[in-house]
């Protein structure tokens, strides 16, 4: 790898660092800002009138300490790879990380995939028919697509595939009471493929897709609509008509020369599309009762869960560096010109 | 331009990829066209959203919990269905005494653990004093109570003061009794200080250590909750080998219980539920529920002089259109007669009810001298509790307050600020709830002068001693039918001078396959899986 490389990933780090320091102090200040104490709804009204009880509580969870010492504990505990105890699971914030991450992971990448899979062509045939039916047509749709809001849709879709069609389950990542696989990466269908579970694969997968289709919905319609524009801008170039002046098949022009030039504006999407996942799965995660991040954090703020409040925004720090970087390095590889050799 | 003639060359691959892909997708789903109807025999499924922070017995006291744990773990007494008489279980009789102090528990001896070892007293005055010493949420429901076990199986409580409540009490899951042994292997601690030293609830999320029907399977307090048949259970066999009690939002339950058998949801509303009725795969059962909606308003003058105000709160008592709040919960709820529910020993007869005199109520605001009354009432914003919304009610109460001349103001918060500075009792008025602890009139004396929630709205002792006397009396008395017509009394006292408005008990509703028996919702657990059983 060349030296710049380096430096770039080496800056890239120290930022993510700095982000993260910065997203921790930002949380914890702002969760002490809101007013109330997680104590009276965790004990509920008639305990929470006993002042031992209370103190007892605050005591447990480390919140009878001064905020700079509570903050600087935090740090502590940080570099030691403990992110605390979640005082509504009751169990390691690191512990339930393992298992609402992977969860989110596995419903985003197959919501991505989708999303590129069948946005991309779909702006490359409402560009190259730009004013015609086709067109029209794709434009409203991915209108609709956009405006839909989504826990709308969620439910729409469960009425129809799950209730009406019964092609899908109705909501979890495996039938009632099904024992999940042994974790490896913790996305139950690559875990259970690797232990060679294949009906547990069969039954993720099955339970996956509905909730990914929903999510990739907006993003479909983004990316569409992304690459129509970024296509149209470099359609008539003076390079695509020298192109077709060689005789070169349509084909060819779009997919080597139009498509690969207006990609790093649909890669740059892709951030979006990261970014959307992540505040979509909030809603479709609730309606699906997928255990993901989502639920995790909606969960976590309005209980005041201090602990997985602040494990929930550093991992969102550090996949928001994550995929900034990765697109800038996708950057360079899809146009040589922005390589940093 | 391009040569658009060339275009489909182009636009085929592209259809083709969505095409395959939606076949794919229905092709995957087709092949599992069964779906979530694919459980094994002998589960019975129960849909609920999850409120649930631990199922450690001795310290939870969430709903879900509770399904849980009284699934798995024995209590001395119990309740059957929705009655709330205490009946015997782990112990086989008991004696109070004529002071309602001290109550002694003969055992039965065929009790044993799921691991085979015989439950004794030594492990109910482990499992009581672990209760109280983790000062957790249920710590209260033994406050004052000392606990000895003289024989192996006679346990005695001793009570700091008469508390007849005591036996309406003990049927509580978060008093179930755990095996002392394999807790106290597992860092657990019935001493002082128990709050800091007691280690075993991560043992107990992943393993029971009780005498019930069921043992934990799994536990993931975000998904589901999977108890099996414990084999060598001491008492009647349960009629399903496996419960998952799973995590589904109510839109989402409404869904799967139509289309699953041995299924069961909990929280749809009753609007949602009536919708299912006439269906023959299904069982609807609504009924009002032994929560209580409320208005409270602060009788502290420097809180608000217009909230303490008396004519202004007899204004308010006779401006509520009560009959309409009890409609917004649906078919099934009731005007609560007073603060005590209609479930419960000592509530009002339908005939105490408060009833609107719109006239009435304009006359206290003019009796009041002032002009334009203006109140800020609280609600939490983000809560609904049996699908009512407390911010639907907010805008209900502002309404029929304004058609007196009475101008209120809405303040929403979050649950956790809410609470903050209600239990301060720094609110001139707000929209509240009481959700029964324990089916028991005691568990409302804090609504009497110097009470808990009374506190809240600054009406101490002093303010209506007479009152306070009265139900200082009232908490003493042993028999059940002077205790009812003692409470009986205070609540009609109550309706006329409190500063506490009863609204209604909002509508609850258990919708279950059609085959199922006993799926009833409980006074103080949501359900009983035990109980549960088939046609």
């Amino acid at each position: 790898m060349p030296w710049p490389f380096f430096r770039f990933l080496g800056r890239r780090l120290a930022a993510l660092v700095v982000l993260a320091l910065g997203i921790t102090f930002v949380a914890f200040v702002l969760t002490q800002l809101v007013p109330g104490d997680p104590a009276l709804t965790a004990l509920g009204p008639v305990t929470s009138a006993d002042p031992e009880a209370v103190a007892a509580y605050h005591a447990h969870w480390g919140m009878d300490k001064p905020l700079p010492v509570q903050y600087l504990t935090y740090l502590w505990n940080l570099l030691h790879g403990d992110l605390g105890t979640s005082q509504l699971s009751h169990q390691p914030v690191l512990n339930d990380l393992q298992h609402a991450i992977p969860a989110t992971m596995e419903l985003a990448f197959l919501s991505i995939a989708f999303a590129i899979v069948v946005g991309v062509p779909l702006g490359v045939v409402a560009a190259i028919r730009q004013n015609r039916a086709s067109d029209h047509a794709l434009r409203v749709v991915s209108l609709a697509g956009i405006s839909m809001p989504t826990f709308w849709l969620a439910l729409l879709a469960l009425y129809v595939f799950f209730f009406k069609l019964d092609w899908f389950p109705g909501g979890g990542r495996l039938d009632p009471g099904t024992t999940p696989p042994g974790q490896i990466t913790g996305l139950y269908t690559v875990d259970a493929v690797l232990h060679g579970q294949w009906s547990l694969a069969w039954d993720a997968l099955h339970h996956l897709i509905l909730p990914a289709l929903v999510l990739a919905a907006f993003n479909v319609s983004l990316i569409t609509r992304y690459t129509r524009s970024a296509i149209l801008e470099v359609i008539n170039d003076d390079y695509v008509r020298a192109a077709r002046a060689k005789g070169l098949p349509e084909r060819v022009v779009v997919i080597r020369h139009v498509l690969r030039a207006a990609l790093p504006s649909v890669v740059t999407v892709l951030g979006l599309v990261f970014a959307n996942v992540l505040t979509g799965a909030v809603l479709v995660e609730n309606i699906f009762a997928w255990p993901g991040i989502g639920q995790y954090a909606y969960q976590a703020s309005i209980e005041l869960d201090l602990p997985a409040i602040m494990g929930v925004s550093l991992f969102v720090a550090v996949v928001y560096v994550t995929v900034n970087f990765v697109v800038d390095v996708l950057y360079g590889v899809i146009d040589p010109r922005l390589r940093l050799t | 331009m391009h040569r658009a003639a060339r275009v489909p060359r182009l636009a085929l691959p592209a259809a083709l990829v969505a095409v395959v892909l939606a076949v794919v997708a229905v092709v995957a789903s087709t092949a599992f066209a069964a779906g979530d109807n694919t459980k094994a025999e002998g589960t019975l499924v129960v849909d609920t959203s999850f409120v649930v922070q631990t199922i450690d017995p001795q310290r939870m006291f969430e709903p879900t919990s509770q399904i849980a744990v009284k699934g798995m773990y024995d209590t001395l007494l119990t309740f059957r269905g929705q009655s709330t008489t205490p009946l015997p279980w782990l112990a086989r009789s008991w004696k109070v005494s004529k002071d309602a102090k001290t109550f002694t528990f003969t055992l039965r001896r065929d009790a044993k653990f799921s691991d085979g070892t015989p439950l004794t007293s030594a492990d109910v005055l482990f499992s009581y004093n672990r209760v109280i010493n983790l000062k957790g949420s249920p710590s209260f429901l033994l406050a004052g109570v000392k606990v000895s076990a003289p024989t192996k199986y006679t346990v005695v409580l001793r009570s700091s003061t008469p508390n007849p409540a005591l036996l309406r009490i003990v049927p509580n899951p978060s008093l179930g009794i755990v095996n002392s042994k394999v807790v106290k292997a597992n860092g657990g601690t019935d001493a002082l200080g128990g709050d800091k030293t007691d280690k075993a609830e991560p043992y107990l999320l992943s393993h029971s250590a009780g005498s019930g029907p069921y043992v934990l399977k799994s536990y993931n307090n975000k998904t589901e909750i999977v108890l099996e048949a414990n084999p060598g259970f001491w008492g009647p066999k349960p009629t399903f080998q496996t419960v998952v009690i799973r995590n589904l939002p109510a839109p989402t339950q409404l869904l799967n219980v139509q289309r699953g058998s041995n299924e069961i949801a909990l929280d749809l509303s009753a609007q949602q539920a009536s919708t299912l009725r006439g269906k023959s795969n299904l069982k609807v059962i609504t009924n009002a529920s032994a929560n209580l909606f409320n208005i409270d308003i602060n009788t502290d003058p420097k809180i608000s002089e217009v909230a303490a105000n008396p004519h202004i709160q007899t204004a308010i008592r006779y401006a509520l259109d009560y009959p309409s709040f009890v409609k917004l919960s649906g078919p099934g709820a009731v005007q609560a007669p007073g603060m005590i529910p209609t479930t419960f020993l000592g509530h009002l007869p339908p005939t105490a009810r408060i009833k609107r005199n719109l006239p009435k109520a304009r006359a206290e605001v003019k009796a009041s001298g002032i002009p334009s009354p203006k109140i800020t009432m609280y609600y939490p914003s983000e809560l609904t509790i049996n699908g009512i919304s407390f911010a639907t009610l907010a805008q209900k109460t502002k309404s029929n307050l304004a058609e007196v001349g009475i101008q209120v103001d809405l303040v929403g918060k979050p649950v956790n600020s809410f609470l903050e500075t209600y239990a301060a009792g720094k609110h001139p008025m707000s929209q509240s709830y009481w959700g029964p602890d324990y089916p028991d009139p005691n568990d409302y004396l804090v609504f009497t002068p110097g009470g808990l929630a009374a506190n809240r709205v600054n009406w101490g002792v002093a303010k209506d001693p007479k009152l306070a006397a009265l139900a200082k009396q009232a908490q003493r008395t042993v028999s059940d039918t002077v205790r009812a017509s003692r409470f009986r009394q205070i609540g009609r006292s109550m309706n006329q001078r409190a500063p506490f408005f009863p609204l209604f008990q909002p509508a609850q509703a258990i919708v279950s396959s059609s085959n199922l028996t006993n799926a009833v919702l409980g006074v103080i657990w949501p359900l009983d899986v035990r109980a549960v059983g088939t046609r």
